[in-house]
């Protein structure tokens, strides 16, 4: 049994963690210069339904990737005018793009259910292409954030939005960019889940990964680097609950539907426990003090 | 987003109502347009629509087992005038009891229930044949020996699916075994993705499967180079080298025969069964996978169960844990199938 456990489990655990590891990655920066954007489920969704619809129409999944982030970006855009250029609460405005997505998408994929796309070919073990882009955003955007000048600034903004202004900053610039890097990542993720992972739209297909990924930020301490462990524990904890079953163990399913979330859980109260409510860009503290 | 879909379909039906034809009011429990169990069901919608002229129907989808069916029911009868109301859901027919109670004059059928009421009636299609018949070919076909089973839940209608294709499997290779894996949900593509690799990384080279939508089990089988077996819909265009056969749906003659009924004041409430012998089961065009041979034997299979000659749920039938369940000789009682909670002998996993 444990051979059959563990034949395949990272690629297994990374295949489950790559989406939500993108997704983690955006909202990550989106949190990081003070906005936190509920809507990321919904451009997940625009994400997955339009790189669905254009890898089957072009036969292209990475052209139908560039479509996914275009859409989820053009989403967060939403999201950004109402937050950012109308100052409308920000919990509500992420809710409403959330269910704007999940429209949208519902109706935009309902001619595409039952089309056949090719997706990506699988690589050595089993990987596919959108799980090395996955692992590869987090070095890239870590670095960036804490080793850069313009890491730098986005991180001020987050701080405290006054101080970069009398910096000479424009905040507001900088969230919008925040909000739409999310919106660029989401809708990648969301891309990867229908073109790479499934090679199916289906409306909701996402399940809550979005919202999951809001709160696994919070596990990654704000931290880009510590998005892969966070989406790799998540993906790890769903895939051992498939994979147990898999290998034949008798431990209940409906008790292993529960580990990724008692996983991520269980960190979360050890890390906060730890750091007393630190590792939080001091702006988005803000938000809970109204 | 959902209620304003809703509202949608409620305004455009209440201008409408004022007629004499029927007005039928169906709920989904996922998207109709799932390519899975939800079209098979939306199918029978449209089929019982055009077959009775004048007929409209109102569908709602994507509304949970929850209390907000019994909600959905009453907004079709209430603002829709629906008459006759299709619950298609397993876990929609307590609130189909309970409504039932209060709109008397409304007919009710519920997908698959063992509970009836004054006006509320079941309708249901055992797939278990076509299951077993598509278990043969996956049974001949795999090389290892060892199958898998993608289900959503253990409820007995999947339950009863995962033993009849066992139990067909067995027929053309004795050591055949199931291993299932729940993924906890009707329509989780992300999950069934992983499924679906978990066993195939287990050395699985056959995969059943009973989620709302066959599409991503299909599609990742294909992927992976291993085959499946289909439900509720035939999915051999999306996955042409992977798909072996399946038990799809034909719900529309049964939906339209309980229509008239209602309709003529002739209907009785009861448990409406169908099969393959009546046509609402299908046993789906063979893969190019499943060789000459092997689809002589299946056929004739079917044609023994077409004529009797052979009924799946008869004994001698042993237990996962080995101990007897049927003696020989004798048929499984409808209630008990029904009811089925337990795996039989050769199925890895557990139902709970």
């Amino acid at each position: 049994m444990a051979d059959t456990l563990l034949q395949g489990l990272p690629v297994s655990a990374l295949r489950s963690a790559a989406p939500l590891l993108l997704v983690l990655l955006g909202e990550c920066l989106t949190q990081r210069v003070g906005r936190i954007n509920l809507g990321v489920e919904g451009q997940m969704l625009v994400g997955a339904v339009a790189g669905y619809g254009v890898t089957a129409l072009s036969g292209q999944p990475w052209l139908g990737m560039a479509a996914g982030a275009a859409a989820g970006a053009l989403l967060s855009a939403v999201y950004a005018l109402l937050t950012v250029a109308a100052r409308a609460d920000q919990f509500a405005s992420g809710l409403a793009v959330l269910m704007l997505g999940y429209g949208v998408s519902a109706y935009a994929g309902s001619g595409l259910v039952g089309l056949r796309i090719e997706g990506f070919a699988l690589g050595a073990g089993g990987t596919t292409p959108t799980l090395w882009l996955a692992v590869a955003l987090v070095p890239l955007i870590g670095l960036w954030l804490y080793g850069t000048r313009t890491g730098l600034v986005w991180r001020s903004v987050g701080e405290s939005p006054a101080a970069a202004r009398a910096a000479g900053i424009t905040p507001w610039k900088v969230i919008v960019a925040g909000i739409t890097a999310g919106g660029v990542l989401s809708g990648l993720g969301g891309a990867a889940l229908s073109i790479d992972h499934t090679r199916t739209w289906a409306e909701g297909m996402t399940a809550g990964r979005g919202l999951i990924a809001v709160g696994l930020v919070i596990v990654a301490r704000w931290n880009p680097w510590l998005t892969l462990p966070a989406a790799l524990l998540f993906g790890l904890a769903e895939a051992l609950s498939l994979r147990l079953q898999a290998a034949g163990s008798a431990v209940p399913a409906h008790l292993l539907h529960t580990l990724p979330y008692l996983a991520s859980l269980a960190v979360f109260a050890v890390t906060c426990a730890r750091l007393k409510g630190g590792g939080g860009p001091e702006a988005l503290r803000a938000v809970f003090a109204r | 987003m959902k209620l304003l879909r809703h509202l949608a379909v409620f305004a455009f039906a209440a201008g409408a109502a004022i007629s004499h034809a029927a007005t039928i009011g169906y709920i989904y429990v996922g998207p109709e347009k799932d390519y899975g169990y939800n079209t098979s069901m939306d199918v029978g919608r449209k089929f019982v629509e055009k077959s009775i002229p004048g007929t409209k129907t109102l569908h709602v989808e994507n509304i949970p087992e929850t209390a907000e069916v019994e909600k959905v029911m009453e907004r079709m009868i209430k603002q829709g005038g629906a008459s006759i109301i299709f619950a298609t859901s397993y876990g929609y027919l307590d609130y189909a009891i309970a409504l039932g109670k209060k709109y008397p004059k409304v007919a009710f059928l519920h997908a698959g229930g063992l509970k009836i009421g004054d006006n509320v009636g079941t309708y249901w299609a055992n797939s278990d044949d076509a299951m077993y018949l598509a278990g043969m070919a996956a049974g001949a076909v795999s090389k290892s020996g060892k199958l898998g089973f993608i289900a959503a839940f253990p409820i007995p209608q999947v339950v009863r699916s995962i033993n009849a294709f066992t139990l067909g499997a067995q027929a053309m290779n004795p050591n055949a075994t199931t291993t299932v894996v729940w993924t906890g949900g009707w329509l989780q593509p992300p999950k069934e993705a992983e499924a679906t690799n978990s066993l195939a990384d287990a050395g699985i080279d056959v995969i059943g499967e009973q989620v709302d939508s066959p599409m991503t089990i299909a599609q990742t089988a294909e992927k992976r180079g291993i085959y499946m077996v289909g439900k509720d819909v035939d999915v051999s265009k999306l996955a042409p080298k992977a798909v072996l056969t399946g038990a799809s749906w034909n719900w529309g003659p049964t939906m339209l025969k309980l229509t008239k009924e209602i309709q003529a004041g002739k209907w009785k409430p009861s448990h409406v069964r169908g099969d393959l012998k009546d046509g609402t089961v299908v046993l789906d065009p063979f893969g190019p996978a499943v060789p000459e041979g092997v689809r002589k034997t299946v056929l004739a299979k079917k044609d023994d169960i077409l004529k009797d000659k052979f009924v799946v749920w008869s004994g001698p039938m042993t237990g996962q844990d080995g101990k007897a369940i049927l003696p020989a000789g004798t048929r499984m009682p409808m209630e008990q199938l029904e009811s089925m909670n337990f795996f039989v002998k050769g199925v890895v996993g557990t139902v709970q």
